[in-house]
């Protein structure tokens, strides 16, 4: 799932200060399991700004809504009537969300809520890792189940940098040499020789941005050549 | 051929120092050891943006020491050039008549001095030998044909005192694989790990220099305290000859260890040469040699 972290409140309240009406919109999915952007953070960041604009005496009107997926045209669509009544959005969703609002509300000021930070797991509560880059080019069934490019901060593809120390990584000693463990799991696997071989150079031109994907069923749907 | 490659060809102890890239232009002190043991070491060597810190580059400085009548040898970081920019640093390299490479990943940035760079990491160490290889051969890393191929002599690094051993080997063997043809150490202050290592990898075609260092008052007092978070040890009984010594005389003292290293590494034959490291101060690597009975 996409990881976020809230904005600092000043942030936010420095982005939407000209604006009485606004509406901030959360994201039921990712960004509520990681506590930054769901129904409750909805609640609490409206509470945040009209106290900031009480102690102001300013009166300002703030509108809750949290849909399902702000990534989803299907759950958006019904929002944009909704929307008119504001003269500024906060969006509470990853930065794909914020994106995808903003594009189906013209003319209205949007602002992201929160920071977008890495594609992780929820580890358990309010505790969550980084785990894919989306390279494109998955290698994890060669490195036993442990991404190299995210795993490892160089993401080095043919094993450990000369750093590594009693198997943690020279970048933060807290953490593993992502190396030494998908040594130790290959080893236990009994796929060692999956080291063997020296993997080339990344195709980064897969990773041209922005990406699009389409699936191939639907190729000609979208005119896309099969 | 260069130099370093020929007497390490003929099996001669070879010796490489390291100089010291200021931070800056002012670049007399960084070649005052060329001047002064030229005729005594194989090469000088020129680490790239070492540790992460941002200095001259490292092919500047190469070009100056040749200029000045040394050999050079170039390290060249993973960490700060894409495929294209490493690439054309390497022919710059060999149109400069630089063939002695040291390739390797390079220090992570949030460990140097522009810890908000972005970290580039486009080949690794491994993929760079092989692009170098690729060099030689007259085609770049597509596959393109050269107007003109390079020739080079191919070093990387291994880590003798690594910890796990099992994904240094890995990686050890994949470098002897993309045809590194000479390796260096991290500083070698323990004799017995380097004697296992170099009996381990006696198969290998592949030359071995001995990094010595000259260890700084601040590096001693890390050591002592067990703040030491470097990938080799140093034996409490070696660190016990600096004890009540500090300036110059501290100094002096590692000088006089890295001397007595250096000697036990040849007589003993535990590596094919030595890579020296001394702050670039010609004093100090002078005085290495000789106390090592190498001038
Ligand atoms: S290799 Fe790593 S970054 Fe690439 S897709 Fe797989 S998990 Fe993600
Ligand atoms: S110590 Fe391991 S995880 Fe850390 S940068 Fe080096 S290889 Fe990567």
């Amino acid at each position: 799932m996409i990881i976020a972290e809230r904005k600092p409140f000043k942030e936010i309240a420095a982005a939407v200060a000209p604006y009485d009406k606004i509406l901030i919109v959360g994201c039921g999915t990712c960004v509520a399991v990681c506590l930054a952007g769901g129904e409750k953070e909805v609640g609490l960041l409206a509470s945040q700004l009209k106290l900031a604009a009480g102690l102001k005496h300013r009166r300002i009107e703030v509108g809750e809504i949290t849909v399902e997926r702000q990534c989803d045209l299907e759950f958006l669509e019904p929002l944009c009537d909704f929307v008119a009544d504001f003269d500024a959005i906060i969006s509470m969703a990853c930065g794909a969300g914020v994106q995808f609002l903003a594009h189906m509300c013209h003319f209205k000021p949007i602002f992201p809520a929160v920071d977008t930070t890495f594609i992780g797991v929820n580890n358990a509560v309010g505790y969550y890792t980084e785990r894919c880059r989306a390279c494109r080019r998955c290698y994890l069934g060669l490195t036993g189940g442990i991404c190299p490019v995210t795993m490892c901060p160089k993401g080095l593809l043919n094993g450990p940098c000369g750093g590594t120390l009693n198997g943690k990584c020279e970048v933060d000693l807290q953490k593993d040499c992502a190396w030494s463990k998908i040594y130790q799991r290959l080893e236990l696997e009994g796929r060692l020789d999956n080291l063997k071989e020296i993997v080339p150079l990344h195709p980064h031109s897969r990773g041209t941005t922005p990406g699009t994907v389409i699936h191939p069923a639907y190729r000609r749907r979208y005119g896309v050549d099969e | 051929m260069s130099k370093l490659s020929e007497a390490l060809a003929l099996n001669n102890f070879a010796v490489v120092a390291e100089l010291t890239p200021p931070k800056g232009i002012s670049v007399a002190a960084m070649l005052a050891p060329v001047a002064s043991l030229k005729g005594k070491v194989q090469a000088f060597s020129v680490p790239d943006n070492e540790h992460a810190r941002m200095r001259l580059s490292a092919l500047a400085c190469c070009r100056l020491v040749q200029e000045a009548g040394g050999e050079a040898l170039l390290h060249l970081a993973c960490r700060d050039k894409n495929r294209l920019a490493l690439e054309s640093e390497l022919l710059g390299a060999a149109a400069l008549g630089i063939e002695n490479l040291l390739l390797v990943s390079g220090d992570y940035v949030t460990l140097g001095d522009h810890p908000d760079a972005k970290p580039v990491y486009d080949a690794d160490s491994v993929q760079l030998l092989q692009i170098a290889g690729g060099l030689m051969a007259g085609r770049d890393s597509t596959g393109q044909a050269l107007d003109g191929s390079p020739s080079f002599f191919l070093g990387a690094v291994v880590i003798p005192e690594a910890e796990p051993w099992g994904p240094q080997l890995v990686k050890f063997e994949k470098k002897l694989a993309a045809g590194a043809q000479f390796f260096i150490t991290p500083p070698v202050f323990d004799l017995e790990k380097l004697k296992s290592f170099r009996q381990q990898t006696t198969a290998s075609a592949a030359k071995l220099l001995a990094a010595v260092k000259v260890l700084s008052p601040e590096e001693a007092a890390q050591a002592k305290t067990g703040e030491w978070r470097k990938v080799y040890a140093i034996p409490p009984d070696l660190l016990a000859r600096f004890e009540g010594k500090d300036g110059n005389d501290f100094f002096q003292a590692g000088a006089e260890l890295a001397g007595n290293l250096v000697g036990r590494i040849k007589d003993e034959k535990l590596a094919d040469g030595i890579y020296l490291k001394a702050e670039g101060r010609p004093d100090l690597l002078g005085k290495i040699l000789e106390v090592a009975g190498m001038c």
